[in-house]
């Protein structure tokens, strides 16, 4: 083995969540659990913020506090500039902080990094580098030994020229970057773990909604193992327009008081800003939240209050554009919401109650919603992603680099997706015929299972029909009536339009059979025995199956020839 | 269930493939595709791969 990998044995790898707004780390303990890492300040949701003061660096909280006296010195919300040529980035938020200059195409910020001299230059690559060693060095100082290693996620849009941008930057902060992983994958990675892995299939949609961007992605989940099947980005929703929502709304109280406008003043703006997030926390876990800022504007002190309703209603747009967002993801994937099977809400803006509500309302009352107001034992939506990444790295960290690299190539990670679900015809009690899925749409190959199932009650002959199915969304028409239960006279006399008024449509996924593959005989089968059926799907997508009277020699194989 | 005459001479009867499979890119990531990685890297089906 090469030094390199005796080097990584000595080290800890770590997990690494990098925002725009703020970065997390984690670490994975002797157990296999996912910990977050707070840094020196005791934070877990470390702000992305560096600030340049009197020959000092600041980090995390400190600097970000620094944007109301040293504004244009403090770098915020780099991450998504990193790999990108000038002409391509937005700097809307920058604009109240070291605002991003071209340097020959390069992203760069002029700040003053020691006191008495002439600004410098430092580039977009160096900012990342300065970071992620901040975050490398509080990692290290808790874990007690050297980091490495990281797992980094990146949202699914981000460019090979960005991903290369980071491993570089992180090269440059001595730390190897062993994985860069999808936000939503590493955020689902964190619920299995919570499961312990178990391997469901499932549909997820992942709601990332962020400080400065949100996105929505429909992973199919077969498994364990996790397809992309559409993304939907918003760059202009997520926490940061929370806080304006609550900034205007305290301002215009001001104006009225004092006759001035703080988010005129650059300072008073910033100073406003901060308390109205603070605020905006507060309304995450209370129904009330107070605001006070000594000498805001004009030397006039403010002090407010704003309950949570009122927020809710003054924040209305930002919610509706999350939720078109998601519907928007779901669309894309060619699903209907019916089709979800569970919804992650992710990112520091999923502790929004309002928010969480909103989706309950939106999915079926049996999908369940994982974020902490719709979920009691939901995991920190802040957490999510760094966890994930922390997960993966425990699990590589004895690979080598060029295993990794070999195992993420498309020669591995390319593999046919089943267009249909493939399954059994179940006959129920009452004559019935069911399709039962074993494998549903959109499961890689090579794939197998395997599942049980009671023979039919006179024993007998037993034919086994394997099927190719697909769901419909069916609509039925509920009426919301309580007359309905006094007898069916009454319902009829009621007026039509009243009828109509009371109606519910109600959508429900039904599996139903598309097209018979294959049939299978099992002779001779008696009471209450077992039938146990095996499919395994090859790499050429040919179906091997199996079928057999469990506890018994008795069976058939056969096979499904490739399309 | 079983009903009239079973049609074939064996006790299983072929009818039609699958539908056509899409390629797609799986996340590489979690113990489950390790395990894919691994067999597919190693050209192991499943059954070789459960003895190992």
């Amino acid at each position: 083995m090469s030094d390199s990998s005796a080097e990584q044995e000595a080290g800890a790898v770590i997990g690494i969540a990098f925002g725009n707004t703020t970065s997390s780390i984690a670490y994975t303990s002797a157990d296999g659990k996912a910990e977050l890492i707070a840094n020196e300040e005791g934070d877990r949701q470390i702000p992305t913020v560096l600030s340049y003061l009197d020959s000092d660096e600041f980090h995390g909280g400190e600097a970000k506090a620094q944007l109301v006296r040293n504004a244009s010195n403090t770098v915020a919300y780099f991450r998504d500039y990193l790999g990108k040529k000038y002409s391509e980035i937005d700097p809307t938020n920058s604009h109240h902080s070291a605002h991003p200059i071209d340097a020959d195409g390069v992203v760069s910020f002029k700040v003053v990094e020691k006191s008495g001299e002439e600004p410098s230059n430092i580039s977009i690559g160096e900012i990342t580098t300065r970071h992620l060693k901040r975050l490398r060095d509080s990692a290290a100082d808790f874990l007690g030994k050297e980091v490495t290693g990281a797992v980094v996620t990146v949202p699914t849009d981000f460019t090979e020229a960005q991903r290369e941008a980071l491993v570089a930057a992180a090269k440059g902060a001595n730390l190897q970057i062993l994985q860069t992983i999808h936000e939503p994958i590493a955020e689902a990675l964190a619920y299995a773990a919570k499961e312990n892995m178990q391997p469901e299939d499932r549909t997820i949609l992942v709601v990332d909604i962020g400080g400065t961007r949100s996105d929505a992605s429909v992973v199919s989940a077969r498994s364990g193992m996790y397809t992309i099947l559409a993304t939907a980005h918003d760059y202009e929703t997520g926490g940061v327009q929370l806080d304006q929502v609550l900034v205007d709304h305290f301002a215009q109280e001001f104006i009225k008081k004092h006759k001035s406008d703080p988010r005129e003043n650059p300072r008073a703006l910033a100073k406003l800003k901060l308390e109205s997030e603070t605020v905006k926390r507060t309304l995450s876990i209370a129904v009330t939240a107070s605001i006070g800022v000594d000498s805001l504007a004009d030397g006039f002190d403010f002090h407010s209050s704003i309950n949570r309703l009122r927020y809710e209603i003054r924040a209305q747009k930002v919610f509706d554009d999350i939720m078109k967002l998601a519907e928007q993801a779901v669309q894309k994937a060619e699903l209907d919401l019916v089709e979800i099977d569970e919804v992650i809400l992710a990112g520091g803006s999923s502790h929004t109650p309002k928010i969480a509500q909103r989706f309950r309302a939106l999915f079926p009352e049996t999908t369940p919603i994982h974020a902490p107001f719709t979920d009691a034992a939901a995991l920190n939506p802040s957490e999510l992603a760094a966890r994930g990444a922390a997960l993966q790295a425990a699990l590589i960290s004895e690979f080598d680099v060029e295993d990794i690299d070999q195992s993420t190539h498309p020669a591995v990670t390319v593999a046919p997706h089943l267009s249909k679900s493939i399954g059994v015809v179940v006959v129920g009690a009452d004559g019935s015929e069911e399709f039962r899925a074993l494998l549903p749409a959109q499961t890689a190959v090579p794939a197998r299972r395997v599942a049980a199932f009671a023979a039919p009650a006179e024993g007998g002959d037993v034919v086994v029909k394997i099927v190719e199915g697909v769901s419909e969304i069916r609509k039925t028409i509920i009426e919301k009536k309580e007359e309905a239960v006094n007898g069916e006279g009454e319902v009829e006399d009621e007026s039509e339009e009243e009828e109509e008024e009371e109606e519910e449509e109600i959508k429900t996924k039904h599996m139903k059979v598309d097209k018979l593959l294959a049939e299978a005989l099992l002779k001779g089968v008696e009471k209450g025995q077992k039938i146990e059926v095996t499919i395994q799907a090859a790499a050429d997508t040919s179906l091997n199956i199996a079928a057999r009277i469990v506890g018994t020699q008795q069976g058939v194989r056969g096979v499904i020839a490739a399309p | 269930v079983f009903s009239g005459e079973w049609p074939g001479e064996n006790n299983f009867v072929f009818h039609a493939p699958i539908t056509s499979p899409v390629n797609r890119k799986l996340e590489p990531l979690g113990p489950h595709f390790l395990a894919h990685a691994r067999r597919k890297r190693h050209s192991r089906t499943f059954s070789e791969d459960d003895r190992l």
